[in-house]
């Protein structure tokens, strides 16, 4: 019924700016003058009609007006704003060309009325980041991370240093979607978390949803995390690349045929290696990337994109252990323009996530992965200045690979074995609507349809009462239930289908030019699922799809924000609640062993999951002195309360659930989290950043007591989660040199000094307790990552 | 696959540091804990069993020994040879917390055995049944490392039974342990290397045992042997209770209470196993 009315709602809200009289369109591509290179979010505004529009993740844009003359204000964070004044009369195609802020130049710019728009906007949680600050951000050894910089965003945390994603909101690493150039990317993380695995170099623009996530997204449940690629420069030849204390960067851009076709290839890798043999280790760890893409601007309404990514991470000790993994996306796009106010992108993706393992003193290499086809169609309608809609269609095929394991010798007695190999298919439908109904109120309102259909494969376990997991009503624990039975479904059919709508709904009220009150409700169904019991996932979790054991996972996240643009728009500040639910949210049962495990449904159970919080978000967006401070106040928790009626000997069973069935504290609750970011440009030459990050320690357990088992002193403990880590804080400094001599030359060049951790704060990673063999006394060994850090990176290009 | 995660963790740690901290930790009041892992050599005719018990301390405090009121092991199962022949051993305390007791073997291979203990009013009960193992095969001295450069390899091997699925224990010596099982190697010869830290002297006489254990003490010994120092590095599991076979009874009368549901925090530590052990050795050269 709620379906129906939300369906009724929505063709309701369109008749309303259904009616139109004559007007005209002006559209056109946003670019930047150096490059070629499209913009993603430029404001175009019309002031003097208070409307205005962004450019897409294309750099295009379409805005429907009354005829009349317009002064158009085109203006971009970082860009000189361009002011023009155009007649419309018939449709007009204004593609604009922006150039960066020319430091030097004091000019007035007219701001009046264009910070206006995201407040204006009903799009809140989201936050964006240009590549610019996201190479300012000091971080560990220099090495300029996106997946680092967003940690410096409210309601952003992650476990610490060398552990891999991000939290967002109290969620999952594994409920973050992160999209490379549309590719769904499915581990972020280089050397276990120490280093993410995009490219700065290679990278435009990143989006981070947090809460009133478009239809036009699903799959995850957290947050959404948009990454845009370059296009390539296709009006100069160009080199730029990095030497930094870990890694180096080098990447190649140009034209094909000038203004229409361009290439960009760029190339990291660590060398860390090199230095180990010197140290007599025979070991091994780096990583490698390499970025692709061309692109061919076939005319006005048609471009084709390429790209292409391949990372690899490689860790070894002598010839023993070899581990590799690594992502590789290939994706095609399509640009067609049917009108100057439909624009359409059909999207080719295919990625894969692999995942290896030699371990020779057992005897043994594990091979395991992911690999996805995905088709994508998205068409932005820009109706009028009113009304944009955004339909479009998703079609991904996955195929599991979760572990094959083979002898690694001749030696070895190691029996092959092929663990079921599963198949998914996820098919979405959306249609999203921005509507402004008056000038102070306007709309956001969507829904889709997701349909998770989980194919046939070669084995399948059947349980006693289609129960995987029993539970020992005297021992009081779970433990995996034999199967009675294998059933061999084969590859045609399905093991279980899964139907869900997500209505999205926001709005945005404007109080005065300056301040908006927003609120958003989004509801977003997650059918994959990463299977980790680590406090932070580790390359080898397995990814393993809904089906007959386990449910997707439903989240209902509501949020409600003002936002204020101050000092005319010098300042905004962001305040934002939110709370958010979530249903079937899997838990492990205690000593549940997830590795190689081929029947994963006998140590899991679902349960449930909720988060809320307030984040505060102060900026200051221009000046010699930038920077921003974040500040949230949060929980977030899970509990899994034990299922009821297990019949035996006719009588009815309770269970404890996993933790008694009480909330407990998820190991992304972090309770404070403040961080401060200030950005400071002394003169031409020096430019001066700090961090400050604060966080509340990560929940934990210590033990209650100690017992003695056959020599070992084993310390006990009591509910999950009951206590925390030390807090967690540090402070980083940085430096941009940029030289003199760098005036009127071809080659620039800078240098950036780096402290990480200025003042040597040894954060715990994990508190592990223990006896000490040697003087048999137990005691707790704190672990900590990375003390104080300086570094030294050299950036040129030419 | 487990020591792959500690590798990785020990890789991981290559950049980190550790040090010795303080930590103030919560309290909770004293719990019976009971060590009662009986190794059966079969070719012996008679088996010496003997069992400790304990109560809990605080972790930076120590454990102390349990007065038992009674312990004894019940083989119902079991047909005695003659008129002074019990189908039960008490066991007797031998020094504070121990206790000790003997039957001859055939009472432990066969039929389903009880451990029964009162202890300050309360009543404690384990079943279990002897597990089979399979000898040791080969153990040698090797000369690889594995990151450090100062381990001392030994190479263990043995021959798994096929048409079994077997769960085996083996003691490394040192208090170190490891579970592993044959999901990947049924029915065939199969070798590993184990790798100690620096402090294995030459000289050293290494007894390595391997025990046939069942599924539930596979789990039980694989999260012992985590949670007791195997370090994570910050692949770190929630750490839980980790509960053995040893039930409360006291309250359970099967009329009103059939189980300890409603009373989840009433159990003792520890586990009652009775397994066949094969052992073997080697002086370090």
């Amino acid at each position: 019924m709620v379906q129906r009315g939300l369906v009724l709602l929505f063709f309701l809200l369109l008749s309303i700016a259904g009616f139109s009289q004559q007007k005209f369109t002006l559209s056109g591509t946003i670019t930047e003058a150096s490059s070629n290179e499209t913009l993603i979010g430029v404001t175009i505004a019309v002031p003097e009609l208070r409307t205005g529009v962004t450019t897409n993740e294309y750099g295009f844009y379409s805005i429907t007006l009354d005829p009349g003359e317009y002064q158009i204000v085109v203006s971009y964070l970082g860009f000189q704003d361009v002011i023009q004044t155009i007649s419309l009369n018939e449709n007009l195609k204004l593609n604009i060309e922006m150039s960066e802020e020319a430091q030097q130049l004091e000019e007035v710019v007219v701001t009046e009325d264009v910070e206006r728009l995201d407040i204006r906007k009903p799009q809140m949680s989201v936050n964006t980041m240009s590549i610019k600050t996201i190479k300012q951000i000091p971080v560990i050894l220099g090495e300029a991370d996106v997946i680092k910089s967003i940690l410096l965003l409210p309601g952003v945390t992650n476990a610490g240093e060398g552990a891999s994603g991000f939290n967002v909101r109290g969620g999952a690493v594994d409920q973050n979607l992160i999209l490379l150039d549309e590719a769904i990317i499915f581990n972020s993380s280089h050397l276990f978390g120490f280093f993410s695995v995009f490219n700065p170099d290679a990278i435009k623009d990143i989006k981070l949803y947090k809460g009133g996530i478009p239809a036009r997204y699903g799959g995850r449940v957290s947050s959404v995390l948009d990454i845009f690629q370059k296009e390539g420069n296709s009006k100069e030849f160009k080199v730029n690349g990095g030497i930094g204390a870990v890694a180096s960067r080098l990447l190649v851009e140009g034209p094909i045929v000038k203004d229409k076709s361009a290439f960009l290839i760029g190339g990291r890798g660590s060398y860390a290696h090199l230095f180990l043999p010197l140290f007599d280790i025979d070991n091994t760890a780096y990583f490698y990337d390499l970025n692709t893409k061309l692109n061919y601007n076939i005319n006005d309404r048609n471009s084709l994109y390429l790209s292409g990514y391949f990372g690899r991470d490689v860790f070894g000790i002598s010839e023993s252990f070899v581990n590799t993994y690594g992502n590789s996306v290939g994706n095609f796009r399509w640009n067609h323009l049917f009108s100057d106010k439909l624009f359409s992108n059909l999207s080719v993706i295919y990625s894969d996530y692999y995942y290896g393992l030699k371990l020779d003193f057992v005897g043994f290499n594990w091979n395991s992965g992911i690999q996805n086809f995905n088709v994508k169609y998205d068409l932005k309608h820009y109706l009028n200045d009113k009304l944009q809609i955004n339909y479009g269609l998703n079609n991904i095929y996955y195929g599991f690979n979760p572990g094959k394991i083979e002898p690694s010798n001749p030696e070895s007695r190691i029996i092959e074995d092929q663990l079921t190999k599963k198949y998914a298919n996820e098919f979405a439908a959306y249609i999203d609507v921005e509507h402004s109904i008056t000038e102070n109120l306007s709309l956001g309102y969507g829904l889709r349809f997701s349909n998770f259909v989980r194919l046939g494969q070669e084995a399948l376990n059947i349980y006693a009462n289609n129960n995987p997991v029993d539970f020992d009503p005297f021992l009081l624990i779970y433990e995996e239930a034999e199967p009675i039975s294998v059933s061999n479904p084969g590859r045609k059919g399905s093991l279980a289908t899964f139907n869900n709508f997500e209505p999205r709904v926001s709005l945005a009220y404007t109080i005065n030019g300056n301040s908006s009150f927003k609120a958003s409700y989004t509801r977003l169904a997650q059918y994959l699922h990463l299977l980790s019991n680590t406090s932070s996932p580790t390359p080898l979790d397995v990814w393993t799809p809904s089906g007959p054991f386990v449910k997707p996972q439903l989240l209902d996240q509501y949020a409600v924000g003002y936002f204020n643009n101050f000092n005319e728009g010098d300042y905004t500040i962001e305040t934002e609640f939110f709370y958010k639910d979530i249903q079937n949210r899997i838990d492990y049962i205690d000593g549940a062993n997830l590795i190689a495990n081929d029947a994963i449904e006998t140590v899991i159970l679902n349960g449930e999951a909720r988060a809320y919080g307030l984040e505060l978000l102060l900026r200051k967006n221009e000046g010699k002195f930038q920077g921003w401070l974040a500040y949230t106040l949060s929980k977030s928790e899970q509990r899994t309360p034990g299922r009821v009626s297990t019949v035996d000997n006719g009588r009815s069973n309770l269970e404890t659930g996993i933790n008694f069935g009480e909330w407990y504290n998820t190991p992304y609750d972090k309770t404070h989290d403040i961080a401060l970011y200030g950005s400071y440009e002394l003169n031409d030459k020096w430019n001066f950043n700090t961090n400050f990050v604060f966080q509340t320690g990560q929940p934990t357990n210590y033990p209650v007591g100690q017992f003695e088992f056959q020599g070992l002193t084993v310390p006990y403990y009591g509910l999950r989660n009951q206590e925390r880590l030390p807090n967690y804080h540090r402070i980083d400094l940085s430096a941009t040199m940029t030289p003199k001599k760098n005036k009127g030359r071809k080659k620039q060049a800078e240098w950036i000094f780096s402290i990480y951790n200025v003042y040597n704060r040894r954060n715990a990673a994990s508190i592990n307790f223990r006896r000490n063999q040697d003087t048999g006394v137990n005691e707790a060994v704190r672990t900590s990552i990375f003390g104080i850090v300086p570094a030294v990176t050299y950036n040129f290009k030419f | 696959m487990k020591n792959s995660l500690v590798l990785l963790g020990i890789l991981i740690c290559f950049s980190a540091c550790e040090d010795v901290i303080e930590v103030d930790l919560p309290e909770t009041p004293q719990r019976l804990s009971i060590d009662g892992l009986v190794r059966v050599d079969t070719t012996e005719t008679t088996t010496t069993v003997l069992i400790k018990a304990s109560l809990t301390g605080a972790f930076f405090n120590d454990v102390t020994p349990a007065d038992l009121t009674s312990i004894s092991i019940i083989n119902s199962d079991y047909v005695p040879s003659s008129a002074l022949d019990l189908n039960v051993v008490q066991l007797n305390e031998v020094s504070p917390g121990q206790y000790e007791g003997s039957k001859q073997t055939n009472f432990f291979t066969e039929g389903e055995l009880q451990l029964s203990i009162e202890h300050e009013g309360q009543r404690y009960l384990a079943l279990t049944q002897f597990v089979p193992s399979t000898p040791i095969t080969k153990l040698e001295q090797g000369d690889d490392t594995l990151f450090t450069g100062n381990e001392t390899e030994i190479k263990v091997a043995f021959n798994d039974v096929a048409d079994r699925d077997d769960f085996y224990l083996v003691d490394l010596d040192f208090d170190e342990y490891l579970v592993t099982e044959d999901e990947f190697y049924q029915g065939q010869v199969f070798q590993f290397s184990y790798f100690y830290d620096e402090g294995v002297t030459e000289g050293r006489e290494l007894n390595i045992g391997l025990l046939g254990v069942d599924e539930s003490f596979y789990n039980y010994m694989n999260q012992l042997i985590v949670q007791s120092g195997a370090d994570q590095g910050p692949f770190q599991t929630p750490s839980a209770t980790v509960r053995g076979n040893i039930i409360n009874v006291t309250n359970i009368d099967n009329v009103n209470s059939f189980d300890n549901v409603e009373d989840p925090n009433n159990f003792a530590l520890g586990y009652f196993a009775v397994v066949q052990e094969y052992t073997a050795s080697l002086v370090i050269e």
